[in-house]
């Protein structure tokens, strides 16, 4: 049986069993090599998700052909899936940047086996997100007014608007963890040019690594670089969602106009994203066989940092009650007993089962490690995600001022039809990239291995 | 005006091509650029080119809809230039000025009466009709019919051409077997509708002598018959009575609509109220007592509002008559409380002279006689009121004889001249089958109607404004009925078409101006004018004391229906109209159906909620329709709307809502006792354009007693925030009046005290600026387009545990245009941005459609196209309809497309015609030269625009009233448009 | 191992990533160059038109006012479009034969719009339009004394009419914003007033008259900086017709 060794400071290796380097990267790259066998659950998975892709471009279609009128939107309420969504697939966005930026600045090394994959989902999610707003809008196809651009009109962007500063704000992020992520991916691609035998895969992972042959130079170089990135993407963490939360805070809707947003958002983000990470990566581990690359101690921690952001969105709810009732404003007080009592009362008490109550299993080490659980816990913090922005835009929207132009908000099959699409759209690019491209940094397990592998371990490499 | 035609000929014959089914589109860019419009350069380029193709391959029906209407690329932004045409005249007209509007007066008929006209017209196409000031039944306002009116014109669904067992005729075809077989008939029979036109008359009576022995029906299915027989009792002659509230100083009505729906009630708003305005140094106000078995628009305005069952009304009548001393025997004292009767007879007795007492049509003829007893009581004939002869004669005939003629053959031709029986009468379809014995029977009218479906012949009727014709008001007061195009379609006026059945053939114009034989002078002035010198109706006498029958009470077993024309489509002339049938119904806010009516305590009794269909039986007849719960309604009293359930008469009234006729008949046309009303188990759903009518104790209506208003004028309740303090604001106050500085600042008041919500604003404004008619399924969905609307809100009323009799209170609410628009900062391309003269624009070329405005707008009054709702009229989806439904647009105005937010600016338009000619003349617009439509149209004048940086403006003076609030003030919105708080003068010594 | 790049890789990874950047920058320039180009703004492109009518000919050399067939252009929105009749005012006597004229004695004889002789099309072919949501008019324009040629370019020397000017939004709102720069009195008969004046002009023109710098540019329809004098002496027109500076440029005086 092979002994396992640990870091000084920790009671559990971060990488388990008897490993080499060689057999690190062979983990790794061989999903990426051996396409023959994957396993039966990824075609399942991959099938879904293309047939809700179909599912979503046939919405689009529709969508942009018929006018927002398919949806349930309506007077008083303008915006709902649309920007729930919107919402909802920024936050999920939120913990790869919060891995690969902060937790790296913050010397974590257990991100080490996580971050490419957190990043790739970060990707993916901005683009669910970033459909949105533009088919949103009445007319797509002048939504590019947004952009600042010198035209024959003398017209511009109207910059009190948060929807400009959203235009910035996500194509900002977009850029930035693209380029994080293709960063780190560099060296990896260089290693899967010299491992992979079929020449086409070969040239164009040669393409990708830039010509990388892994010189002091070439690190030098790339520690500045993603050191840099890092730094850059580190504000984003905070700043986008603050932005999107200063759509609905600059209003002067009850329920909207509310200064808890920008840190209640931010820690929702994370919430919701980390309960995506989980939902993907505790069927995967045991899928590619990588358990001992994304330990049990991964899993742990990123329990407890969901617990811990569950707990600020938790309190985020409380002082939302608060201040309904401490402003003594009739119309916020309306609007808190609306949550409580009116017709969509049922979500209201649906999230706070899912955000508030269920999440304090994780209190518990022994739950925390319990993969079944941690799982179910992480679906349904995604569905307390989504119902939190529920509950913020139509159900504030529905009951406003006026009672005479109080009306009711019921979707249509095509609100749906884009929801699910785009999870489909995000599966089915998670799945291809887990094929297609190393989902664990391979040359940052190597260094990690580096400096936490047995002497002996050293010496059987060194004979062998 | 022949000019006017021979220059719009062109347009004509286009269209006449049109409808003969040729198609393809230059036929139409030549037409527009006639009219050289620019929203009509729009529809030439279409955003999705391919698009009415695709749709072909789709069968939902609001697709077809789409596929109907042409997408707006005008508001897509910059492309390349299109290749265009410009059509120039071969002869210009005289008076026509391309890109300006020419204006005549016409008149309306309507229900037996009429109502003056100013029609306005773009290069010969009329786009918008307006009231007539030199008219005294106008005087400049309109109600929702004449409004809605111009639709029906360009309606598609109009009949086009003759038919002849459904099969395409000719006009000659007809007459032809018309002569032949009218000289032998054994019965000639003519049933002509409620038209009062003294050249019909004429001409009738003409016939008569031509084809002795020809008798004529006159059919009006809201017949005035009671009142006119009321009359009789009292007076031993038929008459009608005429009012002038302006005297009234106490009002009675007894189910009587006289401020939104009876005859003559536009100009009884405007004079009503004038005795209900207050300010500091007029506070006597006028009192009004309201006795109803269903709500209406006059009761909301009430001071003291009695829900009592119709045939109770007699006895009631009958009570006040003995009180005031015109009776001497009492009638039902137990319908009202001591203190309410007290108080009534010792205001009206106190006001002698100054009190009135109106009777609604439904009343029986013995509470009309009553009526005339107690003001000839008081002595305020003459000067509250006045009688005068009836219009016109009464029918030869009844129909219910007529029928039975038919059956034995005793009539063997007959032809419905505007007269829909089959559907409009208790005798539906046995009157059907009758006519089928007839061997000549002959419908013309407007539409191919349920009477046309039963005749051999149809004949296409043309729209009073393609028509020569005059028209008699209540009063008698005769005004020409002016065309301004020529027929649309191949119509032949009734005034030609009876002397071609007299083998006499004549034109309109001629016909008319036989009757009326004067000389061109006078003829101008009269059409200049809209209204003739001709002699008004003779007054009828009244006897200084006169007895009448005393009149009882029945009694009430079980339910009891009422049943009353619809306050949109009236008794279905209008059922095939879009705006009214989506324009919200008072009180309920009902579109496109009608419901069965029931009070809180009925529907409780009976289990049922809204949207249950019920079955209603009057007899041995019975209905069903879906019921909704009407507050304010009698106990045990149904209203019934009719004008719906058309089996005939064009696509949109088709389907709509339930035929309530059936429980009508000749002598009881407005329902009865004995009702039964019990649960079917089946569910309807119906779109009502408001959902929720209760404040939740928010400061959005302020209202008080005559006392309150004295003790606290702002009337502004203690809770209350009020108005945000100036100085709230980070930036100070100085940039904002720099940039107002020396620029009118437009703004507007609204006197909560005036407005009885009769909808005339609403339909105004959706004829001004190209509001589009989305459907009842889009209406459920919440997404009606109007810019201004009607709020109804329902009220405690002190006494009432059952919550039978609610206070009402209604406000119209359009856009505030806010000082700090909330919709402003959030807009992300500035498509909405404030003007130097206040008015939040709305620039549509530019809005991206985030919808972000809306979510922001306190008011709610910001409406998006979801879909692609022009000319989206419900069903209008064949190709053809389009074009025509576009001569209607107001080229002033830019249609707006898909995806594109739209909301109320003041009319802007009609500010900048008028800075435009101001400042040719080098001056600023004066004060009253902009109108806006929602306040010209305002019979009550409840709305007032102008300029609030002149101080004596009409606007400025009446803001300065202490009764007048923002709404919402506190949200520091600063809104150009405020509310007065609204007044009423109860009678102190009633407690309710 | 083999080698899996020749060294012209480097190069081409070199290109590309400059490619990367200046292909997209380069087709935006493209874009915004084409469409201020006359290939989109029709600037100065003359259309074929049922009858070669020329501008030059009638306003200048025959010096017909512009308000003869242009009869709404003082009253109205829209300027108008000449009626058959107006033609044939004058060509049922003179001309009465030309080939040319065909078109116009035809539409007369029919009592039909005039057509295209060879295709049959109905009607002139537009050249100077406005969007459909811009509501432009004439006759405002005029009382200001704003000449023809500031937006219809050198209209009188034109013998086949084109478009003057661009007509975008940015070159609408240049005058709206600092109406000053198109204000002016025309020095040699100050008591014109600013309508009198507009078509003065072409009187001037015709006559030969001496013609200030100002209106040469606005002769040849060409673009002109005035002085600050000039500038000056516009503000004061400004303050005299009483012209509201600050409401000229709101969306709604041209957009509702």
């Amino acid at each position: 049986m092979a002994e396992t060794l640990t870091k000084p400071h920790d009671e559990e290796p971060l990488i388990e069993g008897n490993q080499t380097y060689a057999s690190l990267t062979e983990t790794v790259a061989g999903v990426v090599q051996r396409q023959k066998d994957h396993p039966k659950a990824w075609f399942v998975a991959f099938v879904l998700g293309f047939g809700l892709v179909n599912v979503l471009l046939l919405s689009i279609t529709y969508l942009v052909y018929m006018g927002i009128g398919i949806w349930g939107n309506n007077q008083p309420v303008a915006w709902s899936f649309d920007i729930i969504n919107f919402v909802w697939w920024i936050g999920i966005g939120h913990a790869g940047t919060l891995i690969s930026a902060i937790l790296l600045l913050m010397r974590q090394e257990w991100r080490t086996s996580i971050n490419r994959f957190a990043e790739a989902m970060t990707i993916f999610a901005v683009m669910c997100a970033g459909m949105y707003p533009l088919l949103h809008t009445g007319r797509p196809w002048v939504a590019y007014w947004l952009l600042p651009y010198p035209n024959i009109l003398a017209m511009w962007p109207q910059p009190r608007s948060p929807l400009v500063w959203d235009v910035f704000a996500v194509s900002t992020y977009m850029t930035v963890s693209i380029l994080f992520w293709y960063t780190g991916l560099v060296p990896d691609l260089a290693t899967l040019r010299d491992r992979v035998k079929n020449r086409f895969a070969k040239v164009l992972a040669g393409m990708g690594s830039l010509g990388w042959r892994g010189s002091a130079k070439h690190w030098m170089r790339y520690e500045q670089a993603y050191i840099i990135l890092a730094g850059l993407s580190t504000p984003l963490v905070l700043s986008v969602h603050t932005i999107v939360s200063f759509d609905f805070a600059v209003s002067i809707l009850p329920g909207w106009q509310a200064t808890i947003f920008p840190p209640y958002f931010v820690a929702g983000a994370v919430y919701a994203g980390f309960a995506m990470v989980l939902t993907f990566m505790i069927p995967m581990r045991r899928w590619y066989r990588i358990e001992h690359l994304v330990t049990m101690n991964h899993i742990d921690w990123m329990a407890k940092i969901m617990l811990t952001t569950g707990l600020i969105v938790f309190y985020g709810y409380i002082v939302e009650v608060f201040y309904a009732w401490y402003s003594a404003n009739p119309y916020e007080q309306f609007m808190m007993w609306n949550r409580w009592h009116g017709p969509y009362a049922p979500a209201y008490w649906l999230l706070i089962l899912c955000n508030g109550v269920i999440p304090q299993l994780l209190w518990s080490k022994k739950n925390r490690r319990n993969l079944k659980l941690v799982f179910a816990v992480s679906l349904v913090v995604s569905l307390g995600m989504w119902l939190e922005r529920f509950i913020i835009i139509p159900v504030s929207l529905h009951r406003d001022f006026l009672p005479s132009s109080w009306g009711m908000y019921y979707p249509t099959i095509w609100d749906f039809g884009m929801f699910f699409g785009t999870i489909g759209f995000f599966v089915m690019m998670m799945f291809l990239f887990v094929r297609f491209i190393p989902m664990i940094s391979i040359f940052e397990v190597r260094e990690l291995w580096s400096r936490i592998r047995p002497q002996r371990a050293e010496v059987k490499e060194v004979e062998a | 005006m022949e000019e006017t035609k021979t220059q719009t000929g062109l347009d004509i014959e286009e269209i006449r091509r049109r409808l003969r089914g040729e198609r393809g589109q230059r036929y139409w860019r030549s037409l527009e650029e006639v009219a050289e419009t620019p929203e009509f350069q729009q529809f030439l380029e279409d955003e999705f080119p391919n698009r009415s193709s695709l749709l072909d391959l789709d069968r939902r029906s609001f697709l077809k809809v789409m596929g109907a209407s042409l997408a707006l690329a005008g508001l897509s932004g910059c492309r390349f230039l299109p290749k265009e045409k410009i059509v120039p005249y071969v002869k210009a007209p005289e008076e026509v000025v391309p890109g300006k509007p020419t204006y005549y007066a016409t008149a309306m008929p309507f229900a037996g009466s009429s109502i003056g006209l100013i029609a306005k017209a773009v290069m010969g196409r009329p786009i918008k009709l307006e009231g007539n000031e030199s008219h005294p039944w106008s005087l400049g306002a309109s109600d929702v019919f004449s409004q809605a009116a111009i639709l029906t014109l360009y309606d598609p669904d109009r009949g086009t051409t003759v038919k002849n067992r459904g099969f395409v005729a000719t006009w000659e075809e007809f007459l032809a077997e018309a002569r032949k077989v009218l000289p032998q008939a054994k019965g000639v029979r003519l049933v002509v509708g409620d038209a009062a036109s003294p050249t019909l008359e004429r001409q009738l009576a003409e016939f008569q002598k031509v084809y002795p022995g020809a008798k004529i029906v006159r059919h009006d299915p809201v017949s005035r018959t009671n009142a006119l027989e009321g009359a009789k009792i009292a007076l031993g002659r038929e008459a009608l009575p005429v009012h002038d509230f302006s005297k009234a100083r106490v009002v009675l009505a007894v189910d009587a609509d006289f401020l939104a729906s009876m005859p003559g009630s536009v100009r009884y708003a405007r004079e009503f109220a004038g005795t209900r305005r207050v300010d500091e140094k007029n506070q006597s106000l006028s009192r009004l007592y309201c006795v109803e078995p269903a709500p209406t628009p006059t009761g909301i305005l009430a001071d003291h509002r009695l829900p009592i069952a119709q045939a109770d009304l007699e006895g009631f009548l009958q009570h006040v008559a003995y009180l005031v001393g015109a009776a001497s025997q009492p009638g039902a004292a137990n319908l009202a409380p001591e203190s309410f009767w007290n108080g009534l007879a010792k205001d009206l007795r106190s006001a002698g002279a100054q009190a009135a007492v109106v009777v609604g049509d439904a009343c029986t003829p013995a509470a009309h006689a009553l009526a005339i007893a107690i003001q000839a009581k008081l002595g305020s004939v003459g000067s509250t009121v006045r009688y005068v002869a009836a219009p016109r004669p009464r029918s030869d005939l009844r129909l219910s004889a007529l029928l039975e003629e038919l059956e034995s053959g005793a009539a063997d031709a007959v032809l419905f001249l505007q007269a829909n029986p089959v559907y409009s009468s208790g005798l539906g379809e046995r009157l059907a089958k009758a006519i089928g014995k007839a061997k000549l029977s002959a419908c013309f009218d407007l539409y191919e109607t349920e009477t046309a479906a039963a005749c051999m012949w149809y004949l296409p009727a043309p729209h009073f404004l393609e028509d020569w014709s005059d028209a008699r008001a209540l009063d008698g007061t005769v005004s020409i009925v002016q065309p301004l195009v020529e027929p649309l379609h191949d119509t032949l006026s009734v005034h030609s078409l009876l002397p071609a059945l007299m083998n006499r053939p004549s034109e309109p114009l001629a016909e008319v101006r036989k009757t009326w034989s004067v000389d061109d002078k006078t003829w101008r002035t009269w059409l200049n004018e809209g209204v003739s010198s001709v002699p008004k109706a003779a007054e009828v006498p009244v006897p200084p004391t006169l007895q009448v029958p005393a009149g009882g009470a029945r009694r009430v077993d079980g339910f009891e229906v009422a049943i009353r024309p619809d306050p949109t489509v009236w008794d279905g002339t209008f059922a095939n109209n879009g705006w009214l049938q989506e324009l919200p119904k008072p009180f309920t806010k009902l579109t496109w159906d009608n419901a069965v009516h029931l009070s809180f305590s009925a529907a409780e009794s009976l289990k049922v909620s809204n949207g249950d269909v019920v079955r209603v039986t009057l007899g041995e007849r019975s209905v069903e329709g879906p019921a909704w719960i009407l507050p304010g309604l009698a106990k045990n009293t149904v209203l019934l709307h009719l004008g719906y359930g058309r089996r005939a008469g064009g696509r949109v009234a088709e389907g709509a809502g339930f035929d309530v006729y059936p429980l009508t008949s000749e002598d009881s046309p407005w329902g009865g006792v004995g009702a039964r009303v019990e649960k079917t188990g089946k569910r309807a759903v119906l779109a009502s354009a408001q959902m929720h009518f209760s404040m939740e104790g928010r400061d959005i209506v302020r209202m008080g007693t005559m006392e309150e208003y004295r003790r606290n004028p702002s009337l502004k309740p203690e809770h209350a925030h009020g108005e945000a303090p100036r100085d709230l604001t980070l930036y100070s106050d100085e940039e904002k009046r720099r940039e107002q500085e020396g620029v009118q600042q437009w703004g507007m008041a609204i006197d909560l005290n005036l407005c009885m919500g009769c909808n005339a604003c609403v339909t105004a404004c959706q004829a001004e600026n190209n509001i589009p008619v989305v459907g009842k399924d889009q209406v459920q969905r919440g997404r009606d387009m109007h810019w201004i609307r009607i709020d109804h809100y329902y009220g405690p009323r002190a006494g009432d545990g059952s919550g039978d009799n609610p206070t009402h209170v209604v406000q119209p609410i359009n856009c505030m245009q806010c000082e700090n628009a909330p919709c402003e900062p959030v807009c992300p391309v500035a498509a909405t941005v404030h003007s130097h003269e206040g008015l939040n624009q709305m620039v549509y070329n530019r809005c991206v459609g985030t919808r972000y405005c809306s979510n922001n707008c306190p008011y709610k009054v910001r409406r998006f196209n979801y879909l692609n709702y022009q000319f989206a009229q419900k069903n209008f989806d064949r190709k053809e309809d389009i074009p025509l439904l576009k001569l209607l647009n107001n080229p002033d105005v830019t249609v707006r497309g898909r995806g594109v937010m739209e909301k109320c600016t003041y009319c802007v338009q009609r500010i900048n015609a008028a800075r435009i000619e101001a400042k040719k003349k080098g001056r600023d617009i004066r004060d009253g030269e902009v109108v806006t439509a929602c306040q010209q149209a305002c019979p009550s004048q409840a709305i007032v625009f102008g300029d609030m940086s002149d101080p004596n403006s009409r606007v400025s003076q009446i803001k300065r009233n202490q009764r007048n609030y923002a709404l919402l003030g506190e949200l520091n919105t600063r809104p150009r448009t405020t509310y007065l708080a609204r007044v009423t003068n109860p009678n102190p010594e009633i407690e309710a | 191992m083999a080698r899996l790049f020749s060294p012209v890789a480097n190069t081409i990874a070199r290109a590309s990533l400059v490619a990367a950047v200046a292909l997209p920058v380069g087709a935006i320039v493209m874009g915004s160059v084409v469409s201020r180009s006359p290939a989109n703004t029709n600037v100065g492109v003359a259309f074929e038109q049922p009858v070669p009518f020329s501008h030059a000919h009638h306003s200048i050399e025959l010096g017909i006012d512009c308000r003869y067939c242009h009869t709404s252009v003082t009253k109205s929105s829209s300027a108008g479009i000449p009626s058959t009749e107006t033609c044939m005012s004058c060509h049922s006597q003179i001309w009465t034969d030309s080939p040319l004229l065909e078109p116009v004695r035809q539409s007369w004889a029919e009592g039909k719009p005039i057509r295209f002789a060879s295709t049959g099309e109905v009607g002139w072919n537009r050249v100077a339009k406005v969007p459909e949501f811009v509501y432009f008019n004439h006759s405002i324009h005029i009382a200001r004394g704003i000449q023809c040629n500031e937006c219809h370019g050198n209209i009188q020397e034109q013998h086949m009419t084109a478009k003057g000017k661009p007509f975008f939004m940015k070159w609408c709102l240049d005058c709206h914003r600092k109406p000053e720069k198109a204000l002016y009195v025309d020095e040699q008969q100050p008591a014109l007033t600013p309508q009198e004046k507009v078509f003065a002009f072409y009187r001037k023109i015709q006559e030969g008259a001496k013609l200030s710098a100002r209106e040469l540019a606005l002769k040849k329809g060409r673009d002109y900086q005035p002085s600050t004098e000039e500038l000056r002496k516009g503000q004061e027109l400004v303050q005299q017709l009483n012209i509201k500076v600050k409401t000229l440029a709101d969306c709604s005086i041209c957009h509702r």
